[in-house]
């Protein structure tokens, strides 16, 4: 995928390992780096393993209970982790574990991702062992996975954000937008939905005052970019719905049955072939490090632009993706038989030299048709089928009570859980509750086809909002009896070779998610009354035209302005150039699905040469990742 | 003016031009100090000297005994400040690059005087230096090394965060003298961490963190070490009197000169520039040049010789002065005769001022290299201290840019106002010496902070607009700091003054203000002072110290930092009783929820407190209900069940949960008897599942038992026991049920699906009919098992001619299309 026109995020990772390989540079000889699990997958897309040992890394170890014996380690122990105070507990034990080594004389260097916490330090001065540790800061926001898609790789934030109220991803994701801010210049427009998403606004904008302050910069430092029109903050709490349907984009579909994990997916080799072991990198193992697989050796497949076809397929309806296989095989089969045609040396020459890569084609068609076959065989089962129709008819509305037959009966099939409180939950934000009777039988139903400890998942998700007793209208979140007519949110005809709206992600029903930046984006699209605002206005014209149709979706609306000296904002035209292209910058807080990136491409091709988007979001989620975000983890 | 030559004092070495200039004169006038009782040491770019009398030789009686102190200086001699010192032996006097004052003392610990007012940090080396002492220190710019009594090297690298390491070990018994040493800074070192050259019998010892290097000389025993500037040349001096000058891997020799002295040796030897060495004995600097002895100077008393990046500042009775390599581009112009462009073009400005038409001739001469001589004037000047010659070398510059066409004057102005701030501070009531490259190296900003240091307020603001630098802010706060630790007027009038003056500059911080103001025990000014400080986050520990504990968890809230917060609160927890502590949490509800997932987390004691006090009884009863199910052993675990019910009951409104939880504790019973009569793992398997497992290895006996105790009901029963067939491939049951069974409580449709998944076409067959539907549903059912033939006969029963001509197509065989076409025939007949 081609870089950003507006705005090229190649840089992210650049700087990214910069900072990791500095750090690493400081501690001087071999050492040992102990890592924390949920950042193996970040530091994974940043750096190769090879690219640390050539600094010095010898052998890398999890942050995990129970002390890492001390003979397996390096005098050297670099410690890369979340600033949680789990992980500060984990390292003080460690810490004091080491110094009762005689002779041991370990240095302990800890970087805290992304930065520097009071509460990290506090914990380590009340273990004792704050004198022992060298600590530094290393500050890994966003992970371009695309050179459109920046993500935060948070994964549990959208557990924190509603489950836990605990705030801290809104936080990292002020910082974070604050950071692009002072490279590309002030989002002149701060468009979004839903209370937290305003939470982050605001921080955001308080935050560019700090800055100010903080670093003592001038009214020049941070005007209005001329290359960002506006940002659109989308909250996943206004629009659960999304990621609750079964995804039905290819990339979409792949996640829902194998689950992609930072951009990468593990597969049994009998679906795709053995195939060339992949160069080794931080986060998988090696046969040096002590970190090793226990299950059976799978396969990990990179799924990103640099893979053509995948380039191609990875946005499509799955319904298109067999044809287009079928067609890519057919050619790549000519470009083969190309050598007979071959007959000078010349003509050799040329044929040989195109070969690695038709190979490589040839290597990731193999791979992408076992795929395909592989979730071919889900969407052909009536399981999933039955699954399809509930989400289809509960989206467009029909009566509830005529779906609860079917949802009863998957459980009697031993349908996973997730996919059966998906349909229960998405039944619950769609029609405003369930009846009690109907609550009360399901979650009867529950316990007994999947164990009493659902207690507490059904507990969790009615804290979360998810799976509530009828309720007026009023006080749903979203209410999608409304917003399903206003927003155009069921679309009938859906043409899925070709598609002429988003609605095509899921075969006919559009992103609410994706509606609301079309409100701001794309007012015509939407073939509704949104006036057209005359002459130039900052960042576009917000919400204008949309306001009554989006009364209906939960939370708090916002438009807000950043202005900045007026001899700053031609500074910046100046030094930039005033572009007629513009770009939007939309932010999921709470995560996002392939299907929403899929959608938003779409837009952004539309409008191509008009508006470019930039997708950045805390992480990528789907409905499983939702459920299992209530579903507790309990160690027997 | 008539002013002097340019070349005054200039002295040739070997092809290049050194000059030593008179910075200040008249050092301690009134008060005259015999500088050989003194330890000096001279912060770099020109900044403070700092003076400590020694006590290791006699000296005159001078009355009645004064305190001992540190004296702060400028280098003009202006004095700066007097610290106290009672802390016994100095063994180190040394300046970081940001002028910051290191004092080690014999036992190990290490004064760090942050500003040249007095307040500092301290802390100590350890590693024994308490009873080993510490014999010498040597300084870079931003750390340094001890050299302790056991002839063990420690390493302090920062100063804001000190950690004292221990370096390798040299193994150097304590009985051996190191007769000298030095240290080579991180920056110019391949490890990027400090080494040091210990000077061991005839050798040199190299020692990083990690280990010790034997360069295995002879030439030894060296007495003096010293590694130049940029860190690529080592001097030695041995004691036969020899100087070698070598690259710093002692790979290479580049020069070895004999001084010969007769005898005594040096007390010092440090580079001056990168370019010559600098020996010094008590009253007598020598330079050597590559070749030898090339410039001697002679002194009526101690000198002291201070080095600075580019020269070397020599120090003696009541005089500075600063001896450096002249600068390329001045040698180039006012060497004489001297041909130069520039050079010329100074001529032209000479025969201006003279009214003479030369000054054209002049011009006319140099035409094409007249940009070139015009730059060289405007860097010339930054380097030439008279400032006669300064403006006679910018006038040259100015009337050499009026004759271009087209010309960038900007490199001009900055130069202009460079001298202006030059001049200004190299007067000798500031007495800061700066030449234009430490100006260059020091940075404008870092020259503010060294005003500020000084408490040169308004002068630093003069500057700082002067140069355009966005340092106000920070001299705002520094000066407000100071008014509010000094002045004694009311605290109101103190607060209105500081806001007058500071709230009309954006991005001010109040907070530092505060903090000074809190710390000089004035609580109510430190209050007020923090209402205006704009940042919520950065309120949050002040207000702590201040215990103004709520004021500080809004603070802290508000700025949405939850570090912060959690600090807060776990400062709050430890502070407060627990109640208290509660009742703070309660109405704030960000706390709460971090309060309570943090708890979560690892203090679920805390947590079942949260809920208790809070009335949250369904989910304190969860917690046990989490406790239940991590539990390790069965009696547990339905101990902590009961205790969840009964938590439950306490309510009407979780009645029904709490029969969940009682049901559930039944149903493991249930399955710890059957585990022990059928011997086979049952425990914690859901209800459902319990009864499959059951039905798949034929218990039916204790699967209708736990149907009838569980009230499974009958859908979910059939639908159990049809997957268990299945599963166990027992398709005789299922025909048997289907027989025997008119109706079934889930339908048919199941039967036929499970069946027809597990590829068992006959059996399913028996269900199409039963399954009932329309024509075409029934059509599909024969189909997907295969059997086209029935779905033909569905099809030409009700007469949908059209189904079966679409099914015609999918016939296996000539027999079965022949046995179509007869049906259809016979129908058609009909």
């Amino acid at each position: 995928m081609a870089p950003l026109e507006g705005l090229n995020t190649s840089y992210l990772k650049d700087q990214s390992l910069k900072k990791l390989l500095n750090l690493l540079e400081g501690v001087r000889g071999k050492k040992s780096l102990v890592l924390d699990r949920a950042l193996s997958g970040s530091v994974g897309l940043i750096a190769k393993f090879s690219t640390l040992q050539d600094y010095g890394v010898d052998t890398i170890f999890w942050l995990q209970d129970g002390v890492i014996e001390h003979t397996k380690l390096q005098k050297n122990v670099v410690v890369l982790c979340n600033a949680t105070s789990r992980n500060a507990r984990l390292v003080a034990a460690q810490v004091q574990a080491n110094s009762t080594i005689p002779g041991g004389e370990f240095e302990h260097s800890v970087f805290l991702v992304p930065r520097r916490t009071l509460v990290f330090e506090k914990i380590l001065e009340e273990q004792g062992v704050l004198g022992d540790v060298t600590i530094g800061e290393y500050p890994l926001y966003f992970i371009p996975l695309e050179p459109d898609l920046l993500s935060l790789e948070l994964e549990s934030s959208f557990e924190e954000l509603y489950l836990r109220k605990d705030y801290t991803s809104i936080f990292y994701s002020a910082k974070a937008l604050m950071e692009l801010q002072q490279k590309f210049g002030l989002f002149p427009r701060i468009i979004g939905k839903g209370d937290l998403a305003w939470k982050l606004a605001e921080t955001l904008m308080r935050m560019r005052n700090e800055v100010v302050v903080d670093e003592g910069l001038g009214p020049l430092d941070l005007a209005p970019s001329s290359i960002i029109e506006n940002i659109v903050i989308i909250e996943r709490g206004v629009d659960p719905v999304t990621p609750l349907l079964t995804q039905l984009t290819y990339e979409g579909l792949i996640d829902e049955t194998f689950g992609i994990k930072h951009s990468k997916v593990e597969l049994d080799p009998t679906i795709i072939g053995a195939g060339p072991t992949p160069a080794p990198n931080a986060a998988s193992s090696s046969s040096n490090t002590p970190i090793t697989t226990t299950a059976t050796k799978k396969r990990t497949v990179n799924l990103d632009s640099s893979d053509t076809l995948y380039e191609e397929l990875r946005d499509t309806n799955f319904t298109v993706v067999g044809n287009i296989l079928n067609k890519i095989a057919l050619r790549l089969s000519a470009d083969y038989e190309g050598r007979h045609q071959a007959k000078t040396v010349t003509e050799i020459r040329q044929f040989v030299s195109k070969l690695s890569g038709l190979q490589q084609e040839h290597a990731s068609l193999k791979v992408h048709t076992g795929m395909a076959e592989e979730i071919t065989k889900t969407t052909r089962s009536d399981f999933f089928n039955k699954c399809l129709e509930v989400q289809q008819n509960l989206a467009a509305g029909s009566d509830p009570s005529s779906q609860n037959g079917s949802i009863s009966e998957l459980m009697m099939r031993g349908t996973p859980v997730e996919t059966v409180l998906r349909l229960l939950t998405l039944e619950s934000v769609l029609c405003n509750g369930l009846r009690p009777k109907d609550l009360d039988n399901f979650k009867r139903e529950v316990r007994h086809a999947y164990g009493h400890q659902h207690i507490l998942t059904l507990d969790a998700l009615e804290k979360m909002g998810l799976l509530l007793p009828k309720h007026p209208a009023s006080l749903a979140r979203t209410n999608y009896n409304t917003v399903r007519k206003n927003l155009n949110l069921i679309v009938d005809e859906v043409n899925e070779q070709d598609p002429d709206d988003i609605a095509y992600v899921y075969s006919g029903y559009a992103p609410l998610s994706i509606r609301l930046v079309q409100c701001v984006v794309q007012k015509d699209a939407l073939g509704l009354a949104g006036s057209k605002g005359k002459g130039h206005v900052t960042g576009g014209s917000g919400w204008r035209g949309f306001e009554e149709a989006i009364r209906g979706v939960g939370g708090r609306t916002f438009d807000e302005i950043q202005s900045g000296e007026d001899k700053a904002v031609r500074a910046r035209m100046i030094l930039n150039g005033y572009n007629e292209r513009k770009l939007t910058v939309v932010f999921f807080l709470g995560g996002c699905t392939f299907t929403e990136i899929a959608a938003l491409r779409f837009l952004a091709k539309k409008d191509a040469g008009k508006r470019e988007i930039l997708i950045c979001t805390t992480g990528i989620i789907n409905g499983d990742k939702m459920m299992k975000a209530a579903i507790p983890n309990l160690k027997h | 003016m008539a002013s002097s030559s340019p070349t005054d004092g200039w002295e040739l070495v070997e092809n290049h031009f050194y000059r030593k200039i008179q910075s200040y004169t008249g050092l301690w006038e009134e008060d005259p100090l015999d500088l050989s009782e003194y330890l000096v040491a001279a912060a770099p770019y020109g900044g403070a000297l700092a003076l400590y009398r020694t006590d290791t030789e006699p000296r005159a009686y001078r009355g009645t005994q004064q305190k001992p102190s540190i004296d702060l200086y400028t280098c003009s001699g202006k004095p700066i400040r007097k610290l106290p010192w009672d802390k016994g032996v100095v063994k180190g006097l040394g300046w970081s690059d940001d002028e910051k004052l290191l004092v080690i003392t014999a036992d190990g610990k290490v004064r760090c005087y942050h500003d040249l007012q007095g307040d500092f940090s301290q802390f100590t080396l350890g590693y024994g230096t308490e009873t080993h002492g510490v014999r010498d220190v040597r300084f870079w710019s931003s750390g340094f090394v001890a050299l302790t009594g056991d002839n063990r090297l420690i390493a302090v690298s920062r100063y804001d965060e000190p950690r004292p390491r221990l370096l390798a070990d040299p193994e150097v018994p304590q009985e051996t003298p190191i007769h000298s040493w030095a240290i080579v800074p991180p920056a110019y070192t391949l490890s990027r961490h400090v080494e040091v050259f210990l000077a061991v019998e005839k050798t040199i010892y190299i020692v990083d963190q990690t280990e010790v290097q034997n360069q295995m000389m002879d030439q030894g025993p060296f007495l003096h070490i010293s590694v130049s500037p940029n860190g690529n040349l080592t001097a030695l001096y041995s004691e036969s009197e020899r100087v070698w000058v070598v690259s710093t891997d002692f790979q290479n020799k580049w020069s070895e000169v004999d001084v010969g002295m007769g005898g005594t040796h040096p007390i010092d030897m440090v580079w001056c520039s990168n370019d010559s060495v600098v020996l010094a004995w008590q009253d007598e600097v020598q330079m050597m040049g590559p070749n030898g002895i090339a410039l001697r100077y002679f002194y009526d008393d101690r000198v002291h010789v201070l080095p600075d990046v580019d020269g070397v500042k020599l120090l003696s009775g009541g005089k500075l002065e600063f001896l450096q390599k002249v600068p390329d581009i001045l040698e180039e112009i006012f060497r004489i005769g001297s041909t130069s462009p520039a050079s010329v073009l100074l001529d032209a400005i000479d025969q201006l001022e003279k009214e003479s038409p030369k000054a054209d001739d002049d011009i006319q001469l140099i035409r094409q290299q007249l940009p070139e001589a015009v730059n060289s004037c405007i860097q010339a000047a930054g380097y030439e201290f008279n400032v006669h010659w300064q403006k006679q070398l910018l006038k040259a510059a100015s009337f050499g840019k009026s004759v271009l066409e087209l010309y960038n004057s900007d490199e001009f102005v900055e130069m202009t106002e460079t001298l202006r701030v030059l001049n200004a501070v190299r007067y000798y009531e500031v007495g800061m010496p700066l030449t234009y490259d430490q100006y260059l190296r020091l940075t404008p900003e870092k020259l503010i902070e060294r005003l500020l240091n000084r408490q040169q307020h308004l002068f630093a603001l003069r500057i700082s607009e002067y140069l355009h630098l966005a340092t106000a802010p920070k001299i705002y706060i520094h000066w407000a700091c100071l008014k509010v630790r000094h002045s004694s007027l009311p605290e109101d009038e103190i607060c209105r003054t500081i806001v007058d003056k500071l709230s009309s500059q954006p991005g001010i911080s109040f907070e530092e203000v505060a903090r000074t103001a809190f710390n000089e025990g004035r609580g109510h000014l430190a209050t007020q002072l923090l209402n205006y400080e704009p940042r919520a986050g950065k309120q949050v520990p002040l207000l702590l110290s201040m215990e103004e504990d709520d004021i500080a968890l809004d603070k802290a809230i508000e700025s949405g930092d939850t570090d912060l917060i959690q600090f807060v609160l776990m400062h709050l927890k430890k502070k407060l009783p627990l109640a208290q502590f509660f009742r703070v949490v309660n109405p704030r509800p960000v706390a709460y929820s971090l309060i309570e997932s943090e708890a979560r987390q690892d203090d679920r004691e805390l947590l079942k407190d949260l809920y208790y006090q809070d009335d949250r009884r369904a989910d304190g009863a969860y917690v046990v209900l989490e406790e239940a199910l991590m539990a390790d052993e069965l009696p547990k675990e339905l101990d902590k069940l009961s205790l969840t019910t009964k938590l439950l009951s306490d309510s009407k409104l979780h009645l029904v949960d709490a029969a969940a939880i009682s049901e559930f504790s039944a149903l493991l019973t249930f399955q710890e008897n059957l585990e022990r009569i059928l011997a086979s793992p049952y425990l914690h398997l859901s209800l459902n599942d319990t009864a499959l497992q059951l039905l798949k290895q034929n218990h039916s006996t204790q699967a209708n038992k736990l149907k009838s105790e569980f009230k499974i009901p009958d859908t979910t029963y059939t639908y159990l026991r049809l997957r268990a067939w299945i599963h166990r491939r027992d398709w005789p049951a299922i025909e048997e049920y289907s027989i025997k069974n008119k109706k079934s409580p889930i339908g048919w449709v199941p039967f036929f699906e499970e069946l027809a998944n597990a590829k068992q076409p006959k059996v399913a067959a028996l269900f199409v009919e039963k399954c009932g539907g329309a024509p075409r549903e029934r059509m599909e059912r024969w189909e997907r098992i295969g059997m086209v033939v029935e779905a033909c006969k569905v099809a030409i029963q009700v007469g949908d001619w059209a189904a079966v001509e679409e099914l015609k197509v999918k016939l296996k065989n000539e027999g079965e299309r022949r046995e179509v076409e007869r049906l259809v025939e016979g129908k058609k007949r009909r």
